[in-house]
């Protein structure tokens, strides 16, 4: 398949953190061709190695996580509308006249609507309604509804596939599916290479909320290095240029105290050699994504982060230019191709 | 369980102050564990030795409280919060420290209205004509808790510090009705859960458990004007799906649920939309740690008046005994 194909496929599987077990075996499914071992832990991290050639062979661990932000139900009236919680960061006002999928003893689907225009206040209109007053609808009946859905059940948000054009894709959860995808490509760019180094890649789970899934799998291993895919903010008419990157033009690469200098610089370096297009991004503390929990998991781990832009970040219309998806496993594989020496002179400062 | 009660929610404890709470839980328990020790966040940990799994129930014995932060001419202290205290539950209430001075909290005069209270603008009194007789007995640094008594009114008990002793007098309980079980059994009585799950990472560090419950008060959905909960004072035990610190790993909740179903125990369905629990850093401990919850419905959480039901923790009690009983991972 390729990158579009397995894009359409990844965002489409439902993974609400701390439930991520079903999308994680259907992941562990993909990785298989490309691995030597496949494993799904405790936690629903997909855990895929690829053992290197090398006598002094070091770890690099190549992360994306597979969860994606939802919510669980924490109500039910007797007229059947279910009310909800977050887990992980949404905007409730993206709700409104949204569909979703109640993951009950089946699935249900679940509408949130809203007052009609003709019916809201004048000092009402335009604005956001709080998540503790928003109702999903199921079309049934309290009794009925609970014999499939009980407090407590995920709930994803519904959400079509589009491929725009030939480079862009919208849809849900490509935060960071889009990023799974590029683990995907580069296993297939690395599938005829012998690299030195064990690489192990991890799909993770709980990002979103605490970051529990790289934590402590990151503990468990233990790698040399390790190397943060996840997505970052695309340019929108409204956002300042210093909290965003532009889509089509590469991988964002951070910089700043949560990433190692030296692996951060070979990243640049080989973006030039290679001819990859890249952008920087200046970070001055917690970058918000795995590479916080990883850089002190253990006794510490020199961590990279390489983000593909997206646009409207935690909606249901996530938009990516897959070129960057190409971009930046071009990137990481050539990263992965490193000897195990050239690695180990990048780990010291 | 009532004895129990009473004895734990009195003794002083706030969170990193927990001798006294630590030596009195000892007592209740040292006989019928097989080994005890205090780590150096001063957790209490007992063991009842087994050869399958290695289960943690961990309750924090610390509580909140205030901390003074500075004594003025006249003899007045001014304190910081140990935990979430608010400073609308502390006016009009007494403060003691662990020495015994009681003191009690009254706001400057000039606050015009409720929306201005701040913690800042609250003194303590402790009745001294200045600083040279007030720091006699109150020192910078001190902790004190606040006062409440312990009563209790048909099922109900209500007393200070319910979170956590109350779920400290259920692991008590438990340990001196141990059901036969082949798993190791650590039973962790945690510090500084109020100031941010300090405790239970370490106590957990050291025991590498294959899971772990913690039994912690959580906030009922039955008041008037509360948010939407299905947990409910009398309901029984409310089983974890998630807080702000964590989400329960499923099959933990769900070998919970089925447990309380199988055996007449009701129960509720606890997400807690505000405040953490010790899960949230046992869970990212190590290697990782499957974390559920057994949680006890308490109303006024966080204020010396907070209200537990007594059946609500004897199936605690039960419910708990099964999970360590039957739990095969």
């Amino acid at each position: 398949m390729g990158i579009i194909q397995n894009l359409e496929y990844l965002s489409q599987l439902v993974a609400v953190p701390g439930y991520e077990k079903a999308a994680a075996e259907k992941c562990a499914g993909l990785f298989k061709d490309w691995c030597d071992q496949v494993r799904v832990d405790k936690f629903f991290n997909v855990v895929c190695t690829r053992k290197g050639t090398g006598k002094a062979a070091k770890k690099l661990m190549i992360t994306a996580h597979i969860d994606e932000i939802g919510f669980l139900v924490n109500s039910i009236d007797e007229k059947g509308f279910a009310g909800l919680t977050n887990v992980g960061g949404i905007d409730s006002k993206i709700l409104l006249a949204q569909e979703v999928i109640i993951h009950g003893k089946q699935d249900v689907l679940g509408i949130i609507g809203a007052t009609p225009p003709h019916l809201l206040k004048a000092e009402d209109a335009g604005k956001a309604v709080k998540l503790r007053d928003i109702r999903v609808d199921t079309g049934y009946d309290g009794q009925e509804l609970k014999k499939y859905v009980s407090v407590g059940d995920t709930v994803s948000l519904k959400s079509k596939f589009n491929k725009m054009n030939e480079q862009k894709a919208s849809g849900k959860s490509l935060d960071n599916r889009a990023s799974i995808a590029c683990l995907l490509e580069i296993l297939r760019l690395l599938a005829a290479v012998n690299h030195e180094n064990d690489l192990i890649f991890i799909a993770s789970a709980q990002e979103e909320t605490h970051l529990t899934g790289v934590m402590t799998a990151a503990y468990e291993l233990r790698p040399d290095a390790a190397i943060v895919i996840d997505t970052c903010h695309g340019d929108i008419p409204e956002l300042p240029k210093e909290v965003s990157s532009t889509p089509g033009k590469g991988p964002e690469i951070s910089i700043g105290p949560n990433l190692h200098p030296k692996l951060v610089a070979k990243f640049f370096e080989l973006g030039k050699e290679n001819g990859i297009p890249y952008q920087k991004m200046v970070e001055a503390g917690d970058t918000g994504t795995e590479a916080w929990a990883t850089q002190v998991s253990a006794n510490g781990i020199p961590t990279a982060l390489l983000s593909i832009p997206i646009r409207y970040m935690h909606t249901a219309v996530e938009t990516v230019n897959i070129e960057d998806i190409k971009h930046t496993a071009r990137m990481v594989s050539e990263f992965a191709k490193l000897s195990s020496e050239q690695l180990g002179e990048l780990l010291c400062l | 369980m009532q004895d129990t009660l009473k004895l734990v929610t009195q003794v002083f404890g706030v969170s990193g102050n927990e001798e006294d709470i630590r030596e009195v839980i000892f007592n209740e328990i040292k006989k019928y564990v097989d080994e005890t020790r205090v780590d150096a966040m001063g957790n209490l940990i007992a063991v009842k030795k087994g050869r399958k799994k290695k289960i943690m129930l961990a309750a924090h014995m610390d509580e909140i409280g205030i901390i003074a932060t500075f004594i003025d001419e006249d003899g007045f202290i001014r304190f910081s919060n140990i935990g979430g205290v608010s400073p609308f539950t502390s006016l009009g209430q007494r403060v003691r420290f662990r020495n015994g001075i009681t003191g009690t909290i009254s706001a400057e005069e000039k606050l015009e209205d409720f929306k201005g209270l701040k913690l800042g603008k609250l003194f303590i009194d402790i009745g001294c004509k200045n600083r040279e007789e007030a720091e006699k007995l109150v020192k910078v640094g001190d902790t004190a808790n606040f006062v409440g008594e312990f009563y209790v009114q048909g099922s109900s008990a209500v007393s200070k510090a319910m979170d956590d002793r109350s779920g400290c007098a259920v692991l008590i309980e438990l340990i001196r009705n141990m059901p036969k079980t082949e798993n190791e059994i650590y039973f962790v009585f945690t510090t500084q859960e109020e100031v941010g799950l300090r405790g239970a990472k370490t106590a957990a560090f050291g025991i590498m458990p294959d899971c772990a419950i913690a039994i912690d008060v959580t906030l009922t959905g039955d008041t008037p004007e509360c948010g939407k909960r299905e947990v409910k004072l009398g309901g029984g035990p409310a089983i974890k799906v998630k807080d702000n610190a964590y989400i329960a790993h499923p099959a933990i909740r769900r070998y919970l649920e089925e447990l309380a179903a199988e055996n007449g125990i009701p129960y509720t369905l606890e997400l807690l939309d505000r405040g953490g629990s010790d899960p949230g850093a046992i869970q990212t401990t190590g290697i990782g740690v499957p974390c559920g919850g057994i949680s006890i419905p308490c109303r006024g959480v966080h204020s010396p008046a907070e209200m537990v039901s007594l059946e609500d923790l004897e199936y605690c009690v039960k419910l708990t005994s099964l999970f360590i009983k039957n739990y095969k991972g």
